[in-house]
This record gives C-alpha cells, structure tokens and sequence, in this order.
C-alpha cells in the first residue's frame, strides 16, 4: 500500500476549498478566514538535567560516587496518554538526539486535561503487534521507532540510556566504559499520573506541559541507586531483573513535572 | 510583461506539444511492498508513475549524465553487486578517486538520510549530486540537460513523465528518485526468519524458503542477535536490516575522515557514518565507508578483534575494551552462514532493474 503524507493532503484539500469558497462568494461583506480546524494544540516537553543544570548529550557530568559520564542517548515511550476517558494522544517518543525536547504534540483543549495518565513503555495489548502494521502517523510504526523495537523478542524498548563513563578516578578522562540500559518487556511497563497540570499558554492556541529528567536522580534515586561501575549494561535479559526494574523505578522517579 | 512571457510560454508549451505530438496520461506505480515492510512515504511533489519510472531507470543507465558521456550511475551502482561498486573507491570520469566506497543501493524509499555522513537529506537531493561532482561525472546540469533535450526520445518521454515541456535537473532527479524507490529488496531467507520470528503469516513459498533455512544459518542468526555472542543487532535489524543512525564502530582510533562530524561542526560526530544495510552484503564487497575490507571474514574479524577505542565510539560496541566480541573460528563461520541469508536473488536479478534495451 502506498499513502501520501494524509496531513499535508489534507490541508491542501482545505486550502483548495477555501480558496474555491473564496473566489465563489459573492457577498462582499464576508470574512473568510482559511485555518485549519482544531486549532488547539497541546504539547509535552521534557527538559533532561543532572541536578540543577540543564543536560547536554556527550557533556562531562560528575556523579555522586565521583565518576565521569557523558551520556549518548536518552529516549523513551509515552503510550496511552489521557484523562479518565479522554485521550490526548495513543503515543509518543522521546529522543534527545533526534527531536530535542518535544515528547509529543497533538491537538486538544488543556481544560479537559487537568490531570493526566500515561503508560511509560507499551502496554502488552499492543507490544507485540506487527511494528509495520501501526499508522504512519504513530511512532510505534517500525519507521518511526527504528532502534527502539527487537525484532528478535518482538515488542518495543520502552526506555533506552545510553552512556559512556569514566569510572577510575585517575585525573585522566577515558571514557572508556560503555553503560547500555534497554529496558522493555510487559512485566517492567509503568505507569504515570500526574495532577494540577500547569498548562503554559504559548500563544496561537499552543499549550506547553513542561517535565524535567533528572539523571542524577536517576542514578541516585530516593531509595535506591545506580552504580555505574557495576550496573552498567541491561538488555531485560533473563539474569538481569533487578537491575532493569531499578532502571525503570528510577527513571519515573527522575521524570517530573516542572 | 509578464503575462505577454505567460502567453508566449502557454504559445510555446502547446506548439512544442503538437510537435512532438504525445500525450501526458500517466498510470500510477503501485509499489509492490513486502507485507512485512512499513508503507513507504512517498513526498507529495514526486508520485509514483509508470511513466517516471521507466524514465529514471534510462537515465540511470545514461551516461550522457556525465562530462564526456562516458559514466552513468550505473558505473559505480551496478546490479551485479546490488547496486554498489567492487573497487574500493570509484573513479570519476577524469580518473580522480574519491574517499569512500560506492553505497548499496537498496530499499532507499526508506531511508532517512542519504550518503555516508547523511548530507543529504531527500533522495531528490541526493541525485543532483553525482552529476555535477567533480570526481564522479563532472558535468554542469545546463550542459547534461541540454544533451538529453536534443534526443526526441528523451522529450517525449519526460512530457509523458511530468506533463509539461522542457527538461531540468528536478526532472531528472524526480524521475530517478521514482526509479530508485522501486528498487526493493524483501525476499530473502532472512525475510522468512524475520516473519516468523515476529508471528507474520508464511505464505506457503516462504514456507517452503524457511524449509531451506539450515541449522548452521539459524545458529548464526541466534549469535548475530545474542548479546554474549556477536552483539550486531543493535545496529543491524528489523526489516531494513538497518537502523536510520550514525555511529562509530571502532574501524579507527583517530580519525583521517571525520564522517559526520564535519556535516554537523560537532566533534561529537567525529568518525560517525551512517549504519548500513546488511541486505545483500554478500554481492557488495568492499566493505564501510571507506572499503577497507574486502571479504565479510575480515569484518567479522574486526568486531571480533580489531575494535580501536576512540572518543566517539558507540557504547553499543559493548565489548570494546576486550577489543571485540572474540568470536572463534567456528563461530565466526556460522555468523557468515546467517549473513549470506541476508542475499535476495530477486533483487540483483530483477529484470526491471536492468539497463532498458
Ligand atoms: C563515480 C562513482 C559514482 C557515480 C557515477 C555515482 N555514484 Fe552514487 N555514490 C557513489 C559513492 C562513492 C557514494 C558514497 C559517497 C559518500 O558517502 O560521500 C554514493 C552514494 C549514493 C547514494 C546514497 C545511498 C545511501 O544509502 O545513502 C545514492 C542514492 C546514489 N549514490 C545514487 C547515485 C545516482 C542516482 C547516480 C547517478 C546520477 C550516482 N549515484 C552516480 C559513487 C557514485
Ligand atoms: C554500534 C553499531 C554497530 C554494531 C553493534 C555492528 N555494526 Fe556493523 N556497521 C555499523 C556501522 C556504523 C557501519 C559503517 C561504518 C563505516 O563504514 O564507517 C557498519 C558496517 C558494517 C558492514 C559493512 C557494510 C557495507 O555496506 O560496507 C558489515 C558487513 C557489518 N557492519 C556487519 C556487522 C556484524 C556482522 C556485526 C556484529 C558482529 C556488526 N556489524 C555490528 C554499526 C554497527
């Protein structure tokens, strides 16, 4: 099957319309104005940090044991985010590298979503479905996940950091020592619900909900922590549970609204 | 003024017409997608045609493209060796090499960036490249354009393909773009593999192609995706066989060419390239950016145990700081087997895909 950008068809049809509509009118009087309908959009931001100060990718940061990190990627998988019964979105990707800070857009009102839950990865009822058969527009289509899907144990990688560390405290930086958390698989899905969303109005109908990610959180969360000189690989791989789900619980820990 | 220009111009358009006395009825190109593959996003200013298919694919094979009509595409992407060159590095037509190995041309209407260091960023843009490269064809597009324009054949074939007189290099590299697209790989043993893996249905020919698929081929696939064996999936799957990324795979601990990096300014991306195919890897030797091996042993051997650790390197490269993933002799036999499975005869072979006569 082939499908053309739908969006941009879309519009073009709307703009024909209106224009059509405009060069048909006869009443002189008339204002026609041709914007798109919907006009309301929401957007999720999240700001990565480490502690206080915003984060850069491949940046020198100092963790609390006193190792070097620089950190390569940091993405992850919103699914199912709503309020109650209204949906805002059936998905969302973050990836620092690719898009900056943008987790999602989409259009809606802020006043039906003053609270709102999201699953942090795919719930099992979709994980496992053929990534190719998801709507171009999602980014669970295997287009759009790209390195966030196994082919090899279908389902999607619902958090992936990637880091590289120097954990000798010997004066010389080498970041020598690689940190690869892929965490996925049903059993480790969380879920998110946050309240007294602060919607901040951008103007044009544009309404921001911004996050933080703290990484230093992250690896030293409120209860347990992340060493990266010992725990510094998971793939989910059976033998390697505990260390996943702490990846998990702390990275919810670290994903806050601002 | 300018509505006398209009007016020559429709004058114009409809006396070359009558001349040349063809009419602009294009059929629409339905792609023949694998059911396992994604759709393919087609941009809206380029749809798909019989009639613009046919014309890229001459064009491909036109080697008027080049300054002393010596050179076509096709000179460093043959279909012999899935679309890429055998030399390590190509020679343009007045003799002068480049720095990097001929791509592979495969599956590329998915691609989210095109060439080594990713410059490009629409396969529409990537064509108008070669052309005018002076170490490839070395032509100026006035001059390429102007040849075609004296052939009536070609006239008439780009009025089919786009419905308006007159030849320019968008033209040229919309139609070649559409020829491109067409070119799709999707039938190999690995494709079976793949589908059931992810429980798609087999039709009863892949059935009968997974029937042939050997224990020493699956063993293989089983270390190419096990992490405690040759690590490759991270950067190497799903139905590309690829993911759309840059990474620096250890080839070298400094860098004589900076890939990436001097696309972006930031050292960051120093000796990244664009993660490629593994479809057909068996036909398109030499192999990276640069062609420095020749046989798929001398890959394996690398991630094996040549990986130089530099600042760029891809921590995915998980076991860099033993050198590599140290496969023996036996088990490095066996990830070939399964790379060999990645070869999709219908592909190189595909008479659509060949020099028209
Ligand atoms: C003289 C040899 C030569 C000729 C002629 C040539 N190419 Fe290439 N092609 C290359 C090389 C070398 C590269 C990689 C260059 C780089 O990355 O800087 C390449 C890369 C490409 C890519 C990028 C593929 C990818 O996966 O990113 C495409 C597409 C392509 N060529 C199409 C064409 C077309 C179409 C023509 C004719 C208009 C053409 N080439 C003519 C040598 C050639
Ligand atoms: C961290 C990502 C990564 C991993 C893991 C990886 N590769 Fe690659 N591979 C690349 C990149 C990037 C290139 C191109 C590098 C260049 O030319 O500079 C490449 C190139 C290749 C090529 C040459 C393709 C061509 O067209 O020239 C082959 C073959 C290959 N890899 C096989 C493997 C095998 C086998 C493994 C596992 C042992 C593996 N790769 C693991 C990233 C990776």
């Amino acid at each position: 099957m082939i499908k053309f950008e739908n969006m941009k068809i879309a519009n073009t049809i709307l703009i024909a319309g209106c224009l059509a509509l405009v060069l048909t009118s006869c009443k002189d009087d008339e204002i026609i104005t041709c914007v798109p309908m919907d006009g309301s959009t929401l957007k999720l931001t999240v700001q990565p940090t480490f502690g206080a100060q915003d984060l850069h990718l491949d940046s020198i940061y100092t963790t609390a044991e006193g190792y070097k990190v620089q950190f390569t990627e940091i993405k992850f998988y919103i699914q199912d985010v709503k309020n109650g019964s209204s949906t805002i979105i059936s998905d969302g990707l973050f990836d620092f590298r690719s898009r900056g800070t943008l987790l999602l857009e989409a259009s809606g009102d802020p006043l039906d979503f003053i609270e709102l839950q999201a699953n942090l990865g795919v719930d099992s009822s979709i994980n496992h479905d053929n990534p190719s058969e998801f709507p171009n527009s999602s980014w669970l289509n295997i287009s759009n996940s790209n390195d966030m899907h196994w082919g090899w144990n279908p389902g999607y990688i619902f958090v992936k950091i990637e880091a590289k560390a120097d954990t000798i405290a010997d004066g010389n930086d080498i970041f020598d020592h690689n940190v690869v958390f892929h965490v996925g698989l049903d059993a480790n899905m969380q879920t998110l619900d946050y309240a007294n969303l602060n919607w901040l109005a951008l103007g044009n109908d544009v309404h921001e909900l911004q996050f933080g990610l703290d990484l230093a959180t992250f690896l030293q969360g409120s209860t347990q922590s992340i060493d990266l000189q010992t725990e510094y690989s998971s793939h989910s791989a059976p033998g390697q549970e505990a260390l996943t789900l702490k990846v998990m619980e702390n990275f919810k820990e670290a994903l806050t609204l601002l | 003024m300018k509505y006398a220009l209009i007016a020559f111009v429709i004058v114009a358009t409809f006396f070359s017409c009558k001349k040349d006395n063809v009419g602009y009825e294009p059929t629409p190109y339905e792609l023949d997608i694998p059911s396992h593959f994604p759709d393919m996003i087609i941009p809206i200013d380029n749809p798909m045609t019989f009639e613009g298919v046919a014309l890229g694919r001459k064009l491909f094979y036109e080697k008027q493209l080049s300054g002393d009509n010596t050179q076509a595409c096709a000179a460093c992407h043959s279909p012999q060796t899935a679309f890429s060159d055998g030399n390590q590095f190509s020679t343009g037509i007045d003799g002068l090499e480049g720095n990097r190995n001929s791509m592979a041309l495969i599956n590329l209407g998915w691609q989210n960036f095109f060439f080594w260091d990713g410059r490009a960023a629409t396969l529409e843009e990537q064509i108008l490249e070669p052309v005018i490269d002076p170490i490839e064809m070395h032509e100026t597009w006035p001059n390429a354009v102007s040849k075609l324009y004296g052939s009536q054949e070609y006239r008439d074939m780009f009025y089919q393909a786009f419905g308006e007189t007159g030849i320019d290099s968008v033209k040229v590299s919309k139609a070649i773009a559409q020829f491109l697209r067409t070119m799709i790989s999707g039938n190999s043993k690995y494709d079976v593999i793949y589908k059931a893996e992810n429980n798609l249905p087999l039709s009863a020919s892949d059935q009968a192609m997974y029937a042939t698929v050997s224990p020493e081929e699956s063993a293989g696939y089983d270390l190419f995706k096990s992490l405690n064996g040759a690590d490759c999936f991270h950067c190497h799957n799903g139905p590309l066989m690829q993911v759309q990324k840059f990474s620096n795979n250890g080839l070298d601990p400094v860098f004589s060419d900076n890939g990436r990096g001097d696309v972006t300014g930031n050292p960051s991306d120093n000796g990244k390239f664009k993660v490629p195919t593994l479809r057909n890897i068996a036909y398109s030797a030499p192999y990276m950016h640069d062609g420095r091996f020749a046989t798929l042993d001398e890959v394996i051997n690398h991630y094996s145990f040549g990986i130089n650790i530099s600042p760029t390197l891809d921590p995915l490269i998980e076991y860099a700081a033993q050198g590599g993933v140290q496969l023996g002799p036996f088990e490095a036999d066996l990830v070939k087997k399964f790379l060999l499975t990645l070869s999709d005869e219908s592909f190189i072979n595909n008479p659509d895909f060949q020099e028209p006569q």
